[in-house]
Parts: structure tokens; sequence; C-alpha cells
């Protein structure tokens, strides 16, 4: 069997794990992501709702997370921004407004009150965004809200054949592969969008845009563009998960990604691997410290039930004794409480679990 | 004020059945049901086709008459079977006298049973637990509720039968000792209707008191409820009977993608508000994993429960009612209450709701001085697609998606396939799991269809949308934008319409705590902002 050693091994590369791999890499650590597919960030809407931290004590830690998470967006050239007292109302695909903290900062000006008049345009074809829908529940709530602006239906054909139905994903890997079709994208938007000072599109700009691209795109549309997300594949999450991804490879750490970890030998209160199984060639990797960051529901990995975690983060059996001195837990994991945590607490467990595990790794080492 | 000769109250599979058989009478009729078809006891239960066997050791009589009806449903509407037989199976722990007995009643009730030994039975059925004893087959079928009760409504329909859904009776006049008119509330708009008619049949199944009550009459009913559970995938090829006296957790039926394992039986006050307790579903796996193993670690998609509407008469001396058979009673409340043009039809099954529709109906025209036989045993519910209609069908959808077409719509899927041709963007699949297409989504949400949906919910009904793994949280979403499209609801209509959907649907798996449904909840309450359900791992679940 192979095996390579590393200082630190994430599992999961949902937000928590991302952080996580991400915080430890900035310490200058060798590091491994291990997952077996995006992880749930991809399937959101690429924003951070308005959740505010559970416990006032955890406010300046988590504001500290924060700045790390919208600096390595920054770095990954998906800056997010925003703050937790200052959330706005963000259209979502049931077309009603969702509060939300952060956001990518292209994003923000699709918010509602932002005082401007707006074309929601739909593509023919992607059944999975109705445009006059969008645009009949948007106006129904400005207008409670007393706003002279008014959201307007616009439908555009492209001369690219996707099938039936047009799928998001076929028309973002187009968009990222193909400058023609964002050139005609962009003159097929510019007649739809003339006499409008926004548009509203399904998210569909790419999967792997930055936002210097998007910026690009904007410029030569000549207003304003903003993507609604869409039911999952959401592409705004997707191209928040890879553009996360690909920078944290960029900055050296390794993606051991697409096969599932099917155990975490423990001994002597260590872990002492993580067991990869790919067809042909299985794969243990070592790490002096582990993160463990892959949900509440997936296969348990460990032979004890988790019943806990404590200050360190380290995961607690039924008695209340640690599992295991180097396993740190990170993400809905983290948390007690029931179900999904918010996206901005699975950020604050993982800059956590992340720091602890770089800091705290070789302390045990036999 | 409309009139007509007969109302029927109740929108199952019994009071379909009347509809179907009086229209074919040339009795004009007009059911009248709270919700949406199939709303009580027959959307509730396996959709299990007995073939009698169940009862053939306690009750020879009801499993006469059930292998009777087998036979006849599957002539009748083959549409709506899947015959894919059954197994009693012999497990270690129950009585080795009993499977003797069954195997000598099941040839005096006319049912169709091979003994297999252990090693044909794990042949046939490999599944089944190894230290099974061995098996008898028998013609267990699983039927389709909801299209069975469809098929009778919709058949009735095109013979001038009126139906009417979310109509809740709320009183019945009587006059000189006879029911004059039905009042009903049109639980969309509020609105208050009355029909005149000659005669009323009460066929509410678990709110049959109620409706009895209406018209001051007594209709005790005990409502016994039955906690189900459906799992993902196909666990067995065939129905899954344990061969013993009938109890908890000794059924399992194929059904379409998923099967069904049932069922609990406990009394409750009332057929609504029903719920599931943990231990209850804890004990129907346990007891289900006697004769399948596997079902110990099923995925569970969903829970539901129902009740059998038990009529139990009071003990007043002389007989209390009609007693056609042990599984079902017939009152006629003129002869018997002094309440003339009012019957009860209550207690059967699914399985004899063919028979519980004529005996009614041959009770009615009786009272009316129409003397036109029976001929629901005969009739098709259905007719045949043709072959050039076939041939488009493939031509138009993959295979599989047009086989299902063919067997939800018969010869209404030309329509479909007219619009499809039309319209190609129409051939898009809007619910992966039961492959049902937006041109068939636009077919029930449009006026040619004889039972006009209301509500996502409904669309389930007709289609089998929303049935499979997601539970509705993707197909939920663009059925929803297609009932929009289609202009049928506005925008804020169609947005509260799914809300009520996923919140409907969420409580059926409330009960979930674990494995790879949980995730698929978590995901839905994180897109759509669903309460999530509390999570505990022993206190009871609320699973209404």
């Amino acid at each position: 069997m192979q095996s390579r050693t590393f200082e630190v091994v994430v599992l999961g590369s949902g937000i928590a794990g991302l952080t996580a791999a991400a915080t430890a890499a900035r310490q200058g650590l060798r590091v491994a992501l291990v997952a077996t597919g995006p992880g749930s960030i991809a399937l959101g809407a690429g924003w951070l709702k308005a959740e505010s931290p559970s416990s006032s004590s955890e406010a300046p830690e988590l504001s500290e997370a924060m700045a790390f998470f919208c600096e390595l967006t920054r770095l990954a050239g998906c800056p997010l921004a925003g703050d937790f007292d200052h959330p706005r109302p963000m259209p979502n695909y049931l077309g009603s407004w969702e509060s939300v903290a952060f956001a990518p900062q292209r994003l923000w000006s699709a918010a509602a009150d932002e005082k401007v008049s707006t074309a929601i345009v739909g593509i023919r074809g992607l059944s999975i965004f109705d445009e006059c829908f969008m645009a009949e529940r948007l106006n129904e709530q400005v207008q409670v809200a007393g706003s002279p602006y008014s959201y307007t239906a616009r439908q555009i054909s492209l001369r690219h054949d996707f099938g039936i139905p047009a799928t998001v994903l076929q028309i973002a890997t187009c968009f990222d592969r193909d400058a023609a079709f964002r050139a005609e994208l962009i003159d097929t938007l510019r007649h739809a969008a003339s006499g409008f000072e926004r548009i509203l599109l399904p998210g569909i700009l790419g999967l792997h845009s930055s936002d210097w691209l998007l910026a690009q795109f904007e410029a030569e549309l000549g207003c304003s563009v903003c993507e609604i997300p869409t039911l999952p594949p959401s592409i705004l999450g997707l191209r928040l998960f890879h553009r996360l991804q690909s920078y944290l490879h960029s900055s050296g750490v390794e993606l051991f990604a697409g096969f599932p970890v099917h155990s975490l030998p423990l001994r002597q209160g260590m872990c002492i691997g993580v067991d990869i199984t790919a067809p042909g060639h299985p794969l243990t990797l070592h790490g002096e410290s582990v993160v463990l960051a892959t949900g509440r529901r997936s296969a348990p990995l460990l032979a004890e039930t988790i019943a806990g975690c404590d200050a360190q983060m380290r995961p607690l059996d039924a008695t209340g004794a640690v599992i295991a001195q180097n396993l740190f837990l990170a993400g809905t994991l983290a948390h007690s409480g029931g179900g999904h945590s918010a996206d901005t607490m699975r950020i604050l467990s993982g800059y956590r679990a992340g720091k602890l595990a770089a800091t705290t790794r070789g302390a045990y080492a036999s | 004020m409309e009139s007509t000769q007969v109302v029927i109250i109740g929108g199952g599979a019994t009071g379909a059945g009347i509809l179907w058989d009086l229209s074919l009478r040339g009795i004009a009729a007009i059911l009248l049901e709270q919700g949406d078809i199939a709303n009580g006891a027959t959307g509730r239960c396996h959709g299990l086709l007995h073939s009698g066997g169940r009862y053939a050791v306690k009750d020879p009589e009801a499993a006469r008459s059930c292998a009777a009806e087998n036979r006849i449903v599957k002539r009748i509407a083959p549409h709506c079977v899947e015959e894919v037989g059954g197994l009693f199976v012999q497990c270690p722990k129950d009585d080795p006298a009993f499977f003797e007995q069954w195997w000598k009643a099941a040839e005096v009730a006319g049912i169709e049973s091979r003994r297999l030994g252990k090693e044909e039975a794990h042949h046939v059925e490999p599944g089944l637990a190894p230290d099974i004893l061995g098996a008898f087959t028998c013609p267990d079928a699983h039927v389709d509720v909801f299209r069975l009760t469809l098929a009778n409504l919709e058949a009735a329909s095109a013979r001038g039968g009126k139906l009417y859904t979310y109509a809740k009776v709320t009183s019945i006049d009587t006059a000189d000792g006879r029911v004059r008119a039905v009042n009903y509330r049109d639980e969309r708009t509020g609105e208050r209707h009355k029909i005149a008619c000659e005669i009323a049949i009460n066929a509410a199944g678990g709110w049959a008191q109620t409706v009895a009550a209406m018209a001051g009459v007594d209709v005790p009913v005990r409502c016994d409820k039955g906690s189900l559970l459906v799992l993902n995938h196909r666990l067995s090829r065939s129905v899954i009977n344990r061969c013993r006296k009938p109890g908890d957790a000794d059924i399992l039926v194929p059904a379409g993608p998923v099967c069904i394992l049932g069922t609990s039986s406990i009394e409750v006050a009332s057929p609504e508000n029903l719920s599931a307790s943990a231990e209850e579903i804890d004990a129907l796996l346990r007891q289900g994993a006697i004769m399948i193993p596997e079902v110990a670690e099923a995925r569970i998609l969903r829970v539901f429960c129902g009740v059998r509407p038990l009529y139990v008469p009071r003990q007043t001396g002389t007989s209390a009612g009609r007693e056609i058979s042990r599984g079902f009673f017939l009152l006629d409340h003129g002869a018997q209450d002094g309440v003339g043009g009012f019957v009860s039809i209550v207690g059967g099954k699914l399985t004899t709701y063919r028979q519980m529709a004529a005996a009614t109906s041959d009770c009615v025209a009786r009272q009316l001085g129409v003397e036109t036989e029976c001929t629901t045993d005969t009739v098709p519910l259905q007719g045949a697609v043709d072959r050039k209609t076939h041939r488009l069908a493939n031509r138009l959808l993959p295979a599989p998606v047009a086989h299902k077409l063919e067997i939800r719509l018969g010869p209404e899927v030309a329509r479909v396939l007219d619009a499809i041709e039309a319209r190609p963007e129409l051939a898009e699949i809007i619910c992966d799991c039961e492959m049902v297409t937006r041109a068939e989504l636009e077919y029930v949400l449009g006026s040619e269809a004889h039972v006009p949906v209301q509500a996502i919910a409904d669309i389930g009904r007709r289609t089998r949308l929303g049935f499979g793994p997601c539970q509705g949280t993707f197909c939920g979403y663009k059925a929803m934008l297609t009932a929009y499209r289609t202009h049928r609801w506005t925008a804020s209509r169609a947005a509260n319409e799914l809300s009520a959907y996923l919140q409907e649907r969420r409580k059926g798996q409330s009960f979930v705590h674990h494995g790879q449904q949980m995730e698929q909840l978590d995901l839905n309450c994180d897109l759509y902002g669903v309460d999530r359900p509390a999570e505990t791992h022993n206190g009871a679940h609320d699973a209404k």
C-alpha cells in the first residue's frame, strides 16, 4: 500500500474543510485535502446568510475568522464582502428576498435596496429559471415596500443548441471555455437590457470565472449584471468552491479528490492514518494532525461514536474522553446542535480547527 | 341549485367505484370529496391487491371474495396492477401447524398456490432471510391506488358522472323521512352549494360516522391506525407476507421504484392528524427484517399513516346491518333507521372495492327502479393504446418514459404526444424518479383532465411526481413553475403552493433520523428554509 506523510490532513471539502486547509497552509505547513466530491458549499447560493454568532463570546473570533475567509476569497479571485451588522436582501429562486451578510462583491448590486430599473433575463430552453415568475414575485414585494422601481421580464435566445432542457451547467461550461459564446451572450444581453440600469440573470456565468473576468464582462456589456442562484447545481456555489479549491492547490495544498476514505485507524489515542479507497492503488495518508470536516451524515469513519467535542475541537466519546489527541472536528461535526449549522459557524470551526491542528502538530508525535 | 339522482360522499376507491358503476347503469350521480382523490384509507395503504391468502385461515369468506376480486381487477384495470406475485414465507419462529392450515385453506378459498422448499424460495426471492423454512406462492399483486381511483373517476366522467374535489359536505337535508339534498363547501373558495338528490351514499370511510350523523343516523366506525414505511428501492421481487396469523409489519410490497412495509395496528380517535411514533417505526423495521434482512439498512423515504375504518355494529339485539361478508357492510338507512334515500357502505378492503361498489349500486338502482345489471366486472376501465400511438410515443420519448406514460394515460396519451410534437420542449423530464414529462404535467394541469388539480400534491396523485427519493425537492419546484407557466396559478399562489407542498412532504419525513434521507432532508431545509424537524434519537417523532 502506498503511503504519504503530511503535517495536516483535512477530510472534507465543504466550507469548513476548505477553511481549515487554508488556515493550516497559511502557517506554511504541508497540507493534504481529501474529499469524495464538492461539499455542501457547492450546493448553495455562494453567499452567507445573516445568522449571528450563537454566543457573544464567539464574536471576536468569528470576526477574525470571517476576515480570514474574506481575504481567502479575495486571493482566490472571488472576493466576498459584507458584514453581520448590515445584512441586505438578495433575490433567491423562490423570488423571495433573503437576508444575506456576505456575498460575492459583484453580486451585491442585485440587492433589493439598490434603486435601479431592472431587467430579469431568462434564457430560452433553460426551464429551471422563469423570468416572468421571478419578476412577478419581486414586483409584488417591492410594491409592498413602496419602491417605485420595478422588475421587467425579458427572454433571450442563444444560437448555441443546448438541447431540451438546457441546464445551467451546460451554459456555464460553455461560458468558461468559449470566448465566442461570451461575446454572443454580451451582444444578446445588450439588446435585451437596453433601457435598463441592471440585469439579473440565472447563475450561468461560468464555473471558474474570476471576479476580474466578470468585471470585464460587465464593462463590455455596459450595465451591471447580477446572477440569481438556481436550485442545485448552483453555479454560484460551484464557482466559489472551484475558485477556493484551485487557490488552495496553487498555494501548495495537495488534493486527493474523488475517492472515499474508508477508515481512520486509531492507536493509543492517536489517529495514525487516513485510508483511502482508490481502485487498484489503495493509499494511506499520515498526518501529524487530522481535521475531520466530513459532515454529520457521512459514513462514520471512527469506530467510536462522536458524542461531542472539547474546547480544543477534539472529538469526545460518550464518556467524555478524548477519542484521539491529534484529531480535530470542524463544520457540522463540531456543533452539538442538530442539523446543519450556519455557514459562518462552519467557517469559524474550520478556522479554529485549522489553527489548532497547526499549533499542536507534533506535540503528541511519538 | 344543482340536482341529480345520487350524491356520493367520499372520493376513495369505493366512492369512485360507485360513480363508475352508476354511470354504467345510466344513473346520474355526483361525487363529493372533501380533499383530493384517495385522500383517506385508499391512498394510505400498501397498495396490495390481495390474493386472499392473508385471510385464508381466519376468514374464508373474505379470502374467497379477495381471490375473486383479485382476478377481476387484474382483468378490468391491468394498467393499475403490477403482477409481481406473492410469497407466504415460513419463518422458524412461527407455528408450523399454521403453515399446513394455510395450505389447506388456500385450496378451499380457490387461491392458486405452490409450495416452495427453502432452496426454491431463495431462488425466486434471493433477499429472504437465510433461516426461512420455505414459502407458498400466491397471486398477490401491487395496485397503484391513485391510478385505480383515478381510472374509475375518469371512466365515470367520460360517461357523464360528475365529481367535485375539495368539496366538504357540511350537512344533509332531510324531510319527511327522506334525504332531499346535500350541502357542501368549496374548500378552496369558501363558497357553499346545495345539490338536490334522491339518494345520498355515504362512502366516507374513516369519516363515515361524521357523515351519517349529518342525516341523524348512527354508524359506529372504529379508526384503526396503521403506519407504513416507504423504503428506497425494491427490496423484493414479489409481495412478501409472513405465514402466520396476520400481525404487525408482516407485508412488504414492491411498488414502482420503491417498496412499502407495514403495518402497525393501533386504535385512534379520529382519521385526521395521524402520527407514527419512533417505537412504532423501529418495531416495523425489526419485524420486516425477520423476512427480508436488508430492510434493517434500507433508506426510509417516508412514513405515512392511514386508518382502517372498521364498522362495529352496536349490540342492539337485532342485526345492526345487512352483513354482506365479514369484510364490508352495506347499511340501508331507509329500512333500518327510517331515513330514506340514505345508504352507507363501510368496512371492507381496497381489494374488494369493486364488489362494495357493485353491492351499493345494486341497492341504489333497486330503489330508483333501474333494472340494469352491474357490468363493472367485465368493462375495462381504460381502453388500449393503438399501435400507431404506441409507435409515436416511442419515437418522441425514451422507451421507459413512453411506457410509463402509456400506463398512466391510456388512449389519452395521444393528446400528450400531440403536444410534444407541436412543442418539443415539452418532452423535458420533470420528475426523474417516476419519469414524468412536462407535457404530462401540462395535461393533468389542463382543462382536458377529468379530475382537476388544485395543489402540487394532487399532481403527485395523478402522476406519482415527487414519490421518489428527492420527495419533491427538485420536481416540486419544477412542477410549481409549470403550473405558473400554464397560467393556472399566479406567481404568489405558485410560491405558496410549493411551500405548502414541501411542508406536507416534510411531515412524512420528520421521523427520519439517520442515513442518506436525512442528508436529503438537510438539503431540503437549506434550499427552502423549510422548518427542520427536531433531531432526537429516542423521543417520539411527530409525523403527522
